[in-house]
């Protein structure tokens, strides 16, 4: 997934346990879909290879 | 060209022209004759008075010409001309009448030496740009905070490239880099650029950096070309251009959403830094263990809200029985036979409790039991006495008790 939405959602998870009155169930919920993805966010900062395409390559590319 | 002089109109002394007159009569012609024109010389003898106005020749092998360049045209260049410089000057051409001399009103004036013909072409392009809105800072985009994909338009082997990989795989590898090779020096790369734009725009690229090393200023031509400029303010995302120098600002720079000074400034500017959006992970994981609690303290708060409430409701309810209670309790007291027993009546049963209503039930001799207030007695009847006439709606109990 994309890191800025994947960032973005993780915020607004927080933003939701942080303010809303919610379930226990609710609450559990959002912690978890939030450690996922802070746990997928975290893994895509730790990737080391930058990808290098040059343009003659990529004409299969979707918009 | 204005009316032509008539010289013998003033060929008798009583005829002749004052001074004033023909220099306000040249004035006259050569303005209306003499357009605003780019001239083109050497400056010579220049004077920059107190009042800010400069003063100089403009000359060549064979003429010269007096120029003068007011303060509200020269404060905006950088320095003022040197004689010997080679110079553009945009003036318009005139009669100084004070002094009887053809003079040029100088508006505009480029130094040869700064780019000369260059900076000519490069002034009519940035106000043809300027014009189609093209420079307008409220068109600058802001970066994407996290590219997924980041183009290069810009020499294969060069050093930008180098630099801009080297940067960017250090900042931020989660992102895609596609390099677009193109010309950017000599006669073909306005073309060439042009071309590799056209790609990336049909490309899905969240931001494109026009990169170039270093090179003269000739060698800049290519991002001076209003065609360029053009295609790159057309560019669906964002753009930063890094082929400046320092001190020559590119249309390219001019037109993009961002101007970098280096190719590596530009990779920095096109991307996040890693390790801080790592640091800010580590502060979402922090909010989000906080936001956990807070939402358990809120969900074990509102239970304890609802058990008071529970607890209250319940003792309210509980009162009110009470209450209840207490009321129906006082009515049976009210219809308790004892109570009736210590008005003064009493009650006749047999031995078998059976109660006695009636004369009937009484016949003389028969032993029964008399219950009054605080007891009971043992009694007979003695002699039965005929039923009274209203014994229909007594209560043979009440009158039994009275034998």
């Amino acid at each position: 997934m994309d890191f800025g939405k994947q960032l973005e959602r993780l915020e607004a998870i927080v933003r939701r346990l942080e303010a809303e009155d919610l379930d226990l169930d609710e609450a559990l919920k959002l912690f978890e879909e939030g450690l996922e993805r802070l746990r997928a966010a975290r893994e895509q900062l730790a990737q080391a290879e930058l990808k290098v395409k040059k343009v003659l390559e990529i004409e299969g590319l979707d918009r | 060209m204005g009316t032509p002089l008539d010289l013998f109109a003033a060929a008798s002394a009583e005829g002749a022209w004052t001074v004033g007159e023909v220099t306000r009569r040249a004035r006259a012609v050569i303005e209306a004759g003499l357009p605003p024109l780019w001239v083109r010389g050497e400056v010579s003898g220049f004077k920059a008075w107190r009042s800010g106005h400069w003063y100089f020749s403009l000359r060549d092998k064979t003429a010269q010409l007096r120029c003068v360049m007011f303060a509200k045209q020269n404060y905006l260049l950088p320095a003022a001309p040197t004689d010997g410089m080679q110079v553009f000057v945009f003036a318009r051409p005139s009669m100084y009448e004070e002094k009887g001399e053809f003079q040029l009103t100088v508006m505009e004036l480029l130094s040869t030496e700064q780019g000369g013909l260059w900076k000519l072409a490069f002034e009519k392009a940035k106000a043809a740009l300027t014009k189609d809105g093209l420079l307008d800072p409220a068109r600058k985009r802001r970066m994407p905070p996290f590219p997924r994909r980041i183009a290069v338009v810009t020499s294969p082997d060069g050093a930008a490239l180098r630099d801009i990989q080297a940067v960017i795989g250090r900042r931020w590898p989660l992102a895609e880099l596609i390099i677009v090779p193109a010309q950017v020096q000599g006669a073909k790369a306005e073309a060439s650029v042009c071309s590799a734009l056209n790609r990336i725009s049909r490309l899905p690229v969240d931001v494109l950096i026009v990169g170039r090393g270093g090179g003269s200023i000739e060698d800049l031509w290519a991002f001076n070309s209003e065609r360029v400029a053009r295609a790159v303010a057309g560019m669906p995302m964002p753009v930063i251009s890094a082929v400046g120098h320092e001190t020559d600002v590119t249309l390219c720079d001019l037109v993009a959403d961002l101007r970098a000074p280096t190719p590596s400034a530009a990779a920095e500017a096109a991307t996040p830094d890693r390790a801080e959006v790592l640091a800010h992970c580590g502060v979402v994981a922090q909010r989000l263990a906080r936001g956990l609690r807070m939402s358990s303290r809120r969900v074990v708060e509102r239970l304890a809200r609802t058990g008071d409430r529970l607890t209250s409701s319940m003792q309210h309810r509980l009162e009110k029985s009470r209450a209840l209670l207490t009321a129906h309790s006082a009515h049976l007291d009210a219809l308790s036979p004892l109570r009736i027993l210590a008005r003064g009546y009493a009650v006749a049963r047999d031995g078998d409790g059976r109660i006695l209503r009636r004369v009937g039930q009484f016949p003389a001799g028969r032993e029964f039991r008399l219950r009054v207030a605080d007891g009971e007695v043992a009694a007979r009847v003695q002699a039965a006495v005929p039923p009274l006439r209203n014994a229909e709606r007594g209560s043979g109990g009440e009158a039994g008790g009275e034998a």
